[in-house]
């Protein structure tokens, strides 16, 4: 496959989004404007100006009538997607990590970083879809950081908006309330499976019809969450820190992304640092497959909504946008000889 | 290449004038651009593009947010990819397969062999010709080697003799590109087995063409001789490309017999006085 190589930005990516048609591509960077391009041709859309330092995080409601971003600069900005003006801001007590839509698109979460003396907090507002200049200021529901918990780095939601299932800094994933914030179950997912010190859940995608998820974290695991049980259902071992995982729809595979910490990347060689996005059969557990192409640690990938192709951001301040070939959709595991292989070892 | 004064730095890439596009009868377009390329060299480029309408049938809100204005930063440039924001990258190859380590380290093995090769072909190089052969084995020898080299006085100046210019200066005593005698220390020997044990009729050609062909290529071998007799003294020293590729020789020839001996190979250490070559 022939990737398309996006350079828009001028520092590292931070998140990658498509639309739900898959048609528009949203990137924000550590530089102060986000991107939106159309992703069958790498065109770009425009740029989204305002904001005054790095941004997190993007996400777009389900029609593409909005987006939203949070910066580091302790702003909330909700953008009209089809004319790039900055329709509201929300201030934030401390930078904001991660925004997401609810599926119908009539809810935000915001996650409040827990610097600056400020706890933790997931925000949610209720989003004006009529007049999106005239926005509620007060969120209709905070989720304070649980007191013997740590901080929350990433949240996303459930089917129909039900849950927010939030990643935290200490390894732990914990479902949410929607409605009043009550936390209803927690769980280590990683810290568990291996033996690294740095456990920070680092990204969560959910699957296409949002009953399970995927997590990626620091500890070089990644491992595939069902919402109703709250189990582990699969785990995924890789060997760097791993900034981003996603579900490919499709196909059986999950994409894996990350690469040695970005504060030693100078140190080793390129074919050392293990920059490839990685493919894993999404049951059993393999590895299948790596893409090479950043020469810096991958901080984020998404998966096309048809399955049809992949987005990664790196380090590097490239966006490739990759199409998958037609060997991609002819692949499958073959289980028979998988079967006997795992005998053989017994 | 104009020879007018520059105005600004930054225009200085933009010497070439703007593509030429002609329009062909047939309906195809002639593209002639002029660029420089990687040996500084200005090239041509003349394209022919058939321009072809693909209709493709996609969600109407997807073709509606295709005629959406551009803005931001794109608010002023036309429709179609911008070069600056957006190319095609190089191919990449995703194999799907429970075994793709192993055919990537094969692949990684096989570039391995390919530049161990390349340097092989480089560290034979024949002071006379400037070919890749010994300057003994020259066949301009007798034609070239006649006038001395350019660096033969000086040689033979450094070695602290200068009466006679033509005077044989031993390889061991002349100077190094780096001005200095290099001396045996100095030397990387760890690629260097020292292989023993062997039959006195057994020559150079026989250990790199018979005995160690399969190792990959060699970058010297040498057997030690009785000075006098030239007879072998039934030892020798034999320098591979890679340490790697040495250490397979080791392996696979320690205790095998060779011409009624049984041969013992062992690392060359750097104390072990080196044969003269």
């Amino acid at each position: 496959m022939r990737p398309i190589k996006l350079m828009g930005h001028e520092r590292s990516l931070t998140q990658v989004k498509y639309n739900r048609e898959g048609d528009l591509l949203f990137s924000v960077a550590k530089d102060n404007a986000a991107s939106i391009w159309y992703s069958s041709n790498g065109e770009r859309l425009g740029t989204l100006e305002g904001h005054q330092g790095v941004i997190w995080s993007i996400d777009v409601d389900p029609e593409t009538h909005l987006c939203a971003t949070g910066g580091g600069d302790l702003a909330i900005k909700l953008w009209e997607v089809s004319t790039g003006k900055c329709v509201f801001t929300w201030d934030s007590p401390s930078p904001v990590r991660r925004v997401a839509f609810s599926p119908d698109g009539s809810k935000l979460l915001a996650i409040a970083d827990q610097v600056m003396g400020h706890i933790g907090t997931i925000s949610v507002y209720n989003i004006n879809h009529e007049q999106p200049s005239d926005q509620s200021v007060e969120p209709s529901l905070v989720i304070e950081t649980p007191e013997e918990g740590a901080k929350a780095t990433v949240a996303g939601w459930s089917a129909n908006g039900e849950f927010i299932i939030a990643g935290h800094d200490d390894g732990y994933v914990t479902k949410f309330d929607a409605t009043n914030g009550e936390l209803l179950d927690t769980l280590q997912a990683h810290g568990v499976y291996t033996e690294e010190k740095i456990v920070t859940v680092t990204d969560i995608q959910f699957a296409e019809d949002r009953s399970y998820f995927i997590t990626s974290s620091k500890d070089k695991c990644s491992t595939l969450i069902d919402v109703d049980t709250f189990d582990i259902l699969k785990v995924y071992k890789a060997d760097a820190p791993m900034n981003t995982a996603a579900i490919t729809p499709v196909k059986d595979f999950v994409i894996l992304g990350g690469g040695q910490e970005a504060r030693n990347v100078t140190t080793t060689a390129e074919s050392q640092g293990k920059f490839e996005a990685r493919f894993y059969h999404k049951i059993f557990e393999d590895e299948i497959g790596r893409v090479k192409g950043h020469f810096g640690p991958l901080n984020t990938v998404a998966v096309h909504p048809d399955g049809t192709g992949y987005s990664s951001g790196g380090e590097d301040g490239f966006i490739r946008v990759h199409q998958f070939d037609k060997s991609y959709f002819e692949f499958y595991v073959d289980a028979a000889e998988r079967t006997d292989k795992s005998a053989e070892k017994i | 290449m104009s020879t007018s004064v520059i105005g600004s730095w930054a225009d200085v890439g933009d010497e070439f004038s703007a593509p030429d596009i002609t329009t062909n009868p047939d309906g195809t377009k002639t593209v002639i651009t002029f660029r420089t390329n990687q040996d500084g060299k200005k090239v041509k480029i003349t394209q022919k593009i058939r321009e072809v309408k693909v209709q493709e049938f996609v969600h109407p809100l997807i073709a509606q947010r295709k005629n959406w204005k551009k803005y931001g930063k794109e608010i002023n440039t036309p429709p179609g990819p911008d070069t600056s924001t957006t190319q095609l990258g190089e191919k990449v190859e995703l194999k799907l397969g429970t075994q793709w380590k192993q055919a990537e380290k094969e692949e990684e093995e096989a570039k391995e062999q390919n530049r161990a090769s390349k340097i092989s072909i480089q560290t034979i190089r024949c002071r006379t010709c400037g070919g890749d052969h010994y300057t003994s084995k020259c066949p301009f020898k007798d034609t070239l080697g006649a006038a001395p080299s350019a660096s033969a006085p000086a040689e033979a100046e450094s070695a602290g003799d200068g009466n006679a210019p033509g005077k044989y200066v031993p390889r061991h005593m002349r100077m190094g590109p780096d001005g200095k005698i290099p001396s045996r220390e100095d030397r990387d020997d760890s690629t260097t087995l020292k292989v023993s044990q062997l039959n006195s009729f057994v020559d150079e050609d026989m250990l790199r063409n018979e005995l160690l062909a399969r190792f990959g290529p060699l970058q010297r071998v040498t057997i030690v001789r009785n000075r006098e007799t030239g007879e072998s003294r039934g030892f020798a020293y034999v320098s591979f490309i890679t340490e790697e590729m040495a250490q397979r020789a080791l392996d696979a020839l320690n205790g095998k017999g060779y011409h009624s001996l049984i041969l013992h190979l062992e690392w060359s250490k750097k104390k072990t006085t080196a044969p003269p070559s």
